[in-house]
């Protein structure tokens, strides 16, 4: 026989008024921690706003860095040949840097995918 | 994340030998110079040009269509040369490589990022029909905004692939094996390109590719549109196409299993629909508008696997094209990058909007976006024809008129996609908040 929330509500009283209130504690602690587990909403998670800043401001400078030297950055990332490995990297690079910074952005404002 | 990085790693592998043949049949223009011009003479319409790399000077002649006014002095620059004409050293077009990154500029290039991205999270494809045109439009040369784009689909694609992969959705193997074939169809579509340019020169390739590419469109477009809206009349439940499960019926060895995408169908139903995917995009740059179609009606994918598992081959083709254009030099990094800083935001909010809608909306998206760039490529038709001498000329406002049909149509395309997944995804969003409140409070 299942034992729903309501029962043991009630036993916990029935124990309460009968004076053993260790007992209905657990009752109804048992009951809490069940409840718990298996609550829809999960318990608020913390939201990454570190991660956010580490790697927003890695991104970041590493815009600033590539903006600032855009001259030398141009002239050595289209010579050709093996040279390609410059904008490929870079775009790697970027993306891990900078990807991880959009991931941590959107669970910061709270915006996460459908569990 | 380790695990299906080095998978993709050592996917890339065999594809950079293919990508080594592919240098010598196709991809970036050949008989475009780079390098800088260092002196002019008015009077003699001539240049002093200097090759990118090399210290020797050739001299180069103005060509009949050129002004002394768009030369621009020693700053990088991409020089076409005129086939047609009897000496070798005439030039027919000069565009400076770099241009200055003004403040609107900038803010088009985060702009369309976004929106881009986001579709690119949600459909799989998109971005790269409204992309190049927009940054050729912005004053990039035609060949620096194609590499540069390129340069930037695919850690775009990477980063939404593996954010749908996470979700379960992407098919790693189905990817792998689409984007194998592909690389052969693109192959193939590069030889027919060839030819065509051969034979009926540019404005013959033009037409070509717009014919194609409004064929395709209208017509694929109008199918996914037509299931959309049978799937939002009734119930929203996606069934497996007849076709597919005919497909899915026919044991001819060797035949594969997709886990992810919940179908064994033998390799000889995959090949085809990879290889069509492949020559598509050598013809018209998106080959997503016939691998995500092909994946949902023929192999018999959902639309959110197929479309996430278009992500895996638009990050393979991507980055195989990134480094063939890396090779020859025209990638402006500085351009990938500004798409990138907010389209990286964008392909992961496409990514996780897709785990609050139902199947369909991704068909209506994919529909909608078909269909307007279909507007877009066939208002220049007519244009093509006349340079071609088959009909007879038009009014050259008539043709200015097309032009910006065209290009605010891409626009279009792209701003009501973006609506459409920024509504269903709010809509979603709120209905998962409520329902959990709901449960919350029983």
């Amino acid at each position: 026989m299942n034992i729903t929330a309501f029962d043991k509500n009630m036993s916990a009283i029935a124990f309460a008024e009968a004076g053993e209130h260790d007992t209905a504690r657990q009752i109804l602690g048992e009951n809490a921690k069940k409840q718990h587990a298996k609550s829809p909403v999960p318990a608020a998670k913390s939201k990454p706003y570190l991660k956010t800043i580490i790697f927003g401001s890695m991104s970041l400078s590493a815009y600033y860095l590539l903006f600032t030297n855009e001259k030398l950055v141009t002239q050595v990332f289209t010579m050709g040949g093996w040279h390609w490995v410059f904008p490929v990297g870079a775009a790697f690079f970027f993306s891990f840097i900078h990807g991880a910074f959009a991931s941590n952005l959107l669970s910061s404002i709270g915006i996460e995918a459908k569990k | 994340m380790k695990k299906l990085l080095i998978i993709l790693m050592f996917a890339l592998l065999p594809l950079s030998l293919v990508a080594q043949s592919a240098l010598a049949a196709g991809g970036p223009p050949k008989d475009i110079l780079k390098g800088k011009i260092t002196e002019m003479n008015v009077a003699e319409r001539t240049v002093v040009f200097q090759k990118d790399g090399t210290e020797e000077m050739t001299t180069l002649v103005l060509g009949e269509n050129m002004k002394p006014e768009d030369i621009r002095l020693n700053k990088k620059v991409l020089i076409s040369l005129d086939k047609h004409a009897a000496a070798g050293n005439v030039m027919k077009e000069v565009s400076v490589m770099f241009m200055n990154l003004t403040g609107s500029k900038l803010l088009a290039l985060l702009v369309i990022g976004l929106i881009g991205g986001l579709l690119s999270g949600f459909i799989g494809s998109g971005g790269a029909f409204v992309m190049t045109p927009a940054m050729m439009s912005l004053g990039v040369p035609g060949a620096v905004a194609v590499a540069s784009n390129m340069c930037h689909k695919f850690p775009k694609a990477m980063i939404g692939a593996y954010k749908r992969w996470k979700y379960g959705q992407a098919d790693i193997k189905l990817g792998m094996v689409m984007a194998g074939t592909a690389i052969i169809g693109v192959q193939i579509g590069i030889e027919i390109q060839k030819y065509i340019m051969d034979h009926f020169g540019s404005a013959g390739s033009n037409l070509y590719i717009s014919t194609v590419f409004m064929i395709v469109l209208v017509f694929v477009g109008g199918y996914v549109f037509y299931d959309a809206m049978k799937l939002a009349k009734g119930d929203g439940k996606e069934t497996v196409s007849k076709l597919a499960l005919r497909m899915q019926k026919i044991q001819l060895a060797p035949m594969m299993h997709f886990k992810t995408a919940k179908v064994t169908i033998s390799a000889w139903i995959t090949v085809p629909v990879g290889v069509l995917t492949g020559m598509l995009a050598a013809t018209i740059a998106v080959g997503g508008f016939i691998g995500v179609p092909g994946m949902i009606y023929v192999v018999g994918a959902s639309a959110i696997v197929a479309s996430a598992t278009e992500l895996i081959i638009a990050f393979v083709m991507g980055a195989w094209g990134s480094v063939q254009w890396g090779l020859s030099g025209l990638i402006d990094i500085r351009l990938s990058l500004l798409l990138l800083a907010t389209s990286l935001i964008g392909v992961q909010l496409g990514a996780l909007g897709t785990t609050y809608v139902k199947d369909y909306i991704i068909k209506v998206v994919m529909a909608t976006t078909m269909l307007i760039v279909a507007v877009s490529r066939g208002v220049k038709i007519p244009g093509y024809l006349v340079d071609l001498e088959l009909t007879s000329p038009i009014d050259p406002g008539t043709i200015a008129l097309f032009e910006s049909i065209s290009f605010w149509s891409l626009i279009l395309a792209l701003g009501s996609a973006g609506l459409i997944i920024v509504v269903a995804m709010v809509k979603g969003m709120s209905a998962d908040r409520q329902s959990k409140k709901a449960l919350a409070g029983a």
